[in-house]
């Protein structure tokens, strides 16, 4: 089921001016519940718009942006009560710190939602662990962290108004390779105790493959290809032609492939193309 | 929502005002207000218009564009006519009478003058300096221009800098506000709802982020401007060397012959408000 859907929406920015650019162009494209879906494309090809209007920041210049089958512009009034159901943590998001603690900081989004101070503490504490936040880093100013440990306050400070939907818009980039495999795995662990729905951009073609279910492909302003992680990464050829790669693993695989090797299986991360490879080299032993 | 706000109105083009030398327009501005305040006569106000509107021409600007400068004023405009208006007090009878409201001849020349003056002003300095002219140009033009300063010491090439620096940042900041105010907002926070206090508040979200983000870009700017051995003005050449042309002294010496004769018609044809200064 589709919790997220945007239907036939186009943006344009500075409409009217001579500066007129269309950023989106008719894009329908749904989000299953539950799910991690990855949105890749080239720069300028529109992601970072479509975050925006995902959650409200923008306004389409025409079309839909359905929530449970509910346009979210239906009573423009209540658009705050929806950007708590979707999260965004935006592009470089430390930009955002503010407060004089990381504990008052990540409780901003709590306590714009009107809630009780209890129930803010419980849910800082909480997002501060999916974000892997050390308990005595919270009594601190944001501006004393480092850029890394700042990148997980601040996306705390949106886990913590505990969004259905959780848009981050390349929360990774920039950060040493641990910190890229803690971050994205906290918040596939906030995702599963959840049950959330995650839309994840990124440039990253080995973190889509480790942590996508599903992949959406954008050129242009348009959805250029959708589908299950392997079914898109089944098509390196179109993907390569919009600029775009596959995983090295996925290519050595659809090399071999093309060899006449047949692999068959989980063909876009390492331990997978592993399997395949052992389970090939096996069977031509047995013959 | 902020990038609405157009910074710096150059508009790109090729005309003779285009490329005179910045130095040269910003003298032409400072001629031409001069003239317009020492005009008098009604020929003298009909040449400037005709004048203005040669320009205006000349400069290949859409009329609607430079016109939202004038509207920008309006309000100021229609207040110093409406008190010119009201309160000169003529010699003859008053035109109309009505309550305490007495509206002379006199004072009906007078707004109306004051309206063409202000009209005019605003028209010629935003044709020359900031239509015409882009602003690194201009803050290269006024270091030219004040650098006789130097010899009295004050570091006019470190303002003509400082201008400059701000001129650069001033796009770069109002993208960042709105990156902040999107992040904010993204996280339910409220800023058109409250009183004066809470939207007050409100506001600090915002302004932090961007004090911390302006002075870690001039620590940067001033890292990376020693790094290539920036050491003030001080036997420092420049790229683009300004340099006065024919046209530029074409220029200055027909808007000053037109500025003389302006004086010399004060003198023989009857003006029009003898004591237009005095209120």
């Amino acid at each position: 089921m589709n919790i997220l859907e945007l239907r036939d929406v186009s943006y344009t920015y500075n409409r009217g001016t001579p500066f007129e650019e269309l950023a989106l162009d008719s894009v329908s494209v749904g989000f299953e519940k539950g799910k991690i879906t990855g949105i890749i494309g080239h720069t300028g090809s529109g992601k970072s718009t479509l975050t925006h209007l995902l959650n409200g920041l923008e306004k389409p210049s025409s079309g839909d942006v359905l929530l449970c089958g509910e346009s979210i512009w239906e009573e423009p009034k209540k658009i705050a009560q929806i950007r708590f159901r979707i999260g965004l943590v935006m592009q470089y998001p430390e930009y955002q710190l503010f407060d004089e603690t990381v504990r008052a900081d990540i409780g901003f989004g709590p306590r714009n939602m009107g809630l009780d101070e209890d129930e803010i503490a419980r849910r800082v504490d909480e997002a501060a662990r999916f974000a892997g936040i050390a308990p005595e880093l919270m009594d601190k100013s944001p501006f004393d962290l480092s850029g890394g440990q700042k990148r997980r306050a601040a996306i705390a400070g949106v886990l913590a108004m505990r969004p259905e939907i959780l848009v981050l818009d390349e929360p990774a980039a920039g950060l040493d390779p641990r910190g890229r495999t803690e971050i994205l795995g906290g918040l596939r662990d906030y995702q599963r105790s959840r049950n959330a729905t995650i839309l994840l951009v990124s440039h990253s073609m080995e973190d889509m493959a480790r942590y996508c279910d599903n992949i959406v492909v954008m050129n242009q302003g348009r959805i250029y290809v959708t589908g299950t992680v392997s079914e898109v990464f089944a098509r390196s050829e179109e993907l390569q032609s919009v600029g775009l790669n596959v995983p090295e693993i996925a290519r050595i695989a659809n090399g071999l492939i093309r060899r006449g090797i047949p692999l068959s299986g989980d063909l876009y991360t390492v331990e997978g193309v592993r399997r395949a490879i052992l389970s090939y080299v096996k069977g031509e032993c047995e013959c | 929502m902020l990038k609405d706000i157009t910074f710096g109105q150059y508009f790109p083009g090729q005309s003779l005002l285009h490329r005179l030398d910045p130095r040269t327009k910003i003298l032409l501005s400072l001629i031409f207000i001069v003239i317009l305040f020492v005009a008098k006569t009604p020929i003298a106000f009909l040449l400037m218009i005709l004048l203005t509107a040669v320009f205006v021409e000349m400069s290949k600007i859409p009329f609607g564009t430079i016109f939202k400068g004038i509207r920008a004023v309006l309000i100021l405009l229609l207040f110093t006519a409406a008190i010119n208006l009201f309160l000169t007090k003529g010699q003859g009878t008053p035109l109309l009478e009505f309550w305490v409201i007495k509206i002379y001849a006199e004072g009906i020349w007078r707004a109306v003058i004051m309206a063409v003056r202000v009209v005019l002003l605003i028209l010629i300095s935003g044709l020359f300096l900031t239509y015409t002219t882009t602003p690194i140009a201009l803050t290269d033009g006024i270091e030219s221009l004040l650098s006789p300063l130097k010899k009295i010491r004050i570091p006019v090439h470190e303002f003509a800098m400082m201008i400059t620096i701000a001129l650069r940042f001033i796009p770069t900041l109002i993208e960042e506000t709105d990156r902040v105010i999107s992040a904010q907002k993204a996280r339910g926070a409220d800023f058109s709802s409250g009183g004066l206090i809470k939207r007050a508040r409100a506001l600090i979200p915002i302004l932090v982020p961007l004090l911390v983000s302006s002075i870690k870009h001039a620590e940067d700017l001033a890292t990376a401007m020693e790094c290539r051995c920036y050491r003030g003005g001080d036997g420092r050449t420049r790229m683009v060397k300004l340099t006065y042309r024919t046209r530029d002294f074409l220029m200055l010496l027909f808007v000053l012959a037109i500025g003389a004769s302006v004086f010399v018609l004060n003198h023989y044809i009857p003006i029009l408000l003898p004591d237009l200064y005095y209120f």
